[in-house]
């Protein structure tokens, strides 16, 4: 009996080991969560929102994003300095550090889409293919889901 | 010994007024009541037509400076700027007019202008002019804007002021709201400034 029961808790111990180590070991290098596009109407430029978790132990690097659904997409980041607000251009990319998150976010980071192709909705979903390096492969189609201009 | 007991009552003054400042204080945003002159200016409105600041005479306004081609900061204030003014107390509420300015008339006319400020607030009035209109505006606020060299593609940006101006019924500069405010925070300066002149 006491034989038993010290079999079921290893077994049991085991279990919840392999769990943990199944948690820690994350299936994709890189975790790409809550992809969103705010409607703008008119065909003026949308932003695009988005969180970048690498599980890697490598640097991930976004160096670009296009899609069908818009002209052209850059990267962009929203810079407010005494009072003025200006955007500046993401030349080099965006970099993931090995363990970290980088969110696109308003008043921050942000894909810039521009040139809307179609007349979008709230609730439509667009794929937009993001190019890293770091990443095999190097393009991944994402899909962002349009929210109200309103949403934050 | 004696430098010791006159400190004292100075100190417990200071104290008393910085604690007294603290409390009295009761905006978020930054006040500029008799800083800046009244509101004026000539402009052309979301439907055409040639406005000046009569449009607004009698009702309290929001005015921000801005444009269309502005994906994310611009839609972020405005959206901010909606929502505190629809949790204002019904009369309230319905006697504040939203403006936005637009500061690149090359790109934003006024059909553009109706389509981008319809999608926040029918009560949102979208504004533009030409240089010499909008230069005379943004200097009597001390505010400036200016444009970057187009790219390969034609596209340019345009740097802007961030925050968002209040005037009273009478057209007289009240408030900066800045751009990092809560909903909360900008409806709560607004209901103390609308309660306050509706007296």
């Amino acid at each position: 009996m006491k034989q038993l029961s010290a079999i079921a808790a290893v077994v049991v111990l085991l279990a919840g080991a392999v769990w943990w180590v199944m948690q820690m070991e994350p299936a994709e290098p890189l975790e790409i969560e809550n992809a969103r596009m705010r409607l703008v109407p008119g065909g003026a430029p949308m932003a695009g929102y988005m969180v970048l978790r690498n599980h890697s132990d490598e640097l991930i690097r976004l160096v670009g994003a296009n899609s069908d659904a818009f002209g052209r997409v850059m990267i962009h980041r929203t810079v407010v300095e005494d009072g003025q607000a200006r955007m500046e251009h993401q030349h080099g990319g965006v970099t993931i550090a090995p363990g970290e998150a980088v969110e696109f976010k308003p008043r921050d980071l942000h894909l810039m889409l521009m040139q809307p192709q179609a007349e979008l909705e709230v609730g439509d979903t667009v794929e937009v293919a993001l190019t890293f390096e770091g990443l095999t492969p190097a393009e991944r189609l994402q899909a962002f889901t349009v929210v109200p201009v309103t949403a934050q | 010994m004696t430098v010791g007991r006159l400190a004292i009552p100075v100190v417990v003054a200071a104290l008393a007024l910085l604690l007294s400042g603290c409390g009295e204080e009761p905006w978020y945003g930054k006040e500029i009541t008799g800083l800046m002159p009244e509101l004026e200016f000539e402009l052309t409105d979301e439907s055409g037509q040639s406005v000046t600041e009569a449009v607004f005479r009698g009702r309290p306004v929001a005015v921000y400076f801005g444009f269309t081609h502005c994906p994310d900061i611009c839609p972020t204030t405005l959206a901010r700027l909606t929502a505190a003014a629809r949790r204002l107390p019904g009369e309230l509420g319905e006697d504040l007019q939203l403006a936005f300015v637009s500061v690149d008339p090359g790109r934003d006319d006024p059909g553009q202008l109706a389509r981008y400020t319809g999608a926040f607030s029918e009560r949102m009035l979208g504004l533009t002019g030409n240089q010499r209109q909008l230069r005379s505006l943004t200097r009597r606020y001390r505010v400036t804007y200016g444009y970057e060299e187009p790219d390969e593609s034609g596209d340019y940006e345009v740097s802007h002021s961030s925050a968002v101006f209040v005037f009273d019924a009478r057209g007289e500069p009240r408030l900066m709201l800045l751009d990092s405010l809560s909903v909360q925070e900008m409806a709560h300066d607004l209901e103390l400034l609308l309660a306050e002149s509706s007296v």
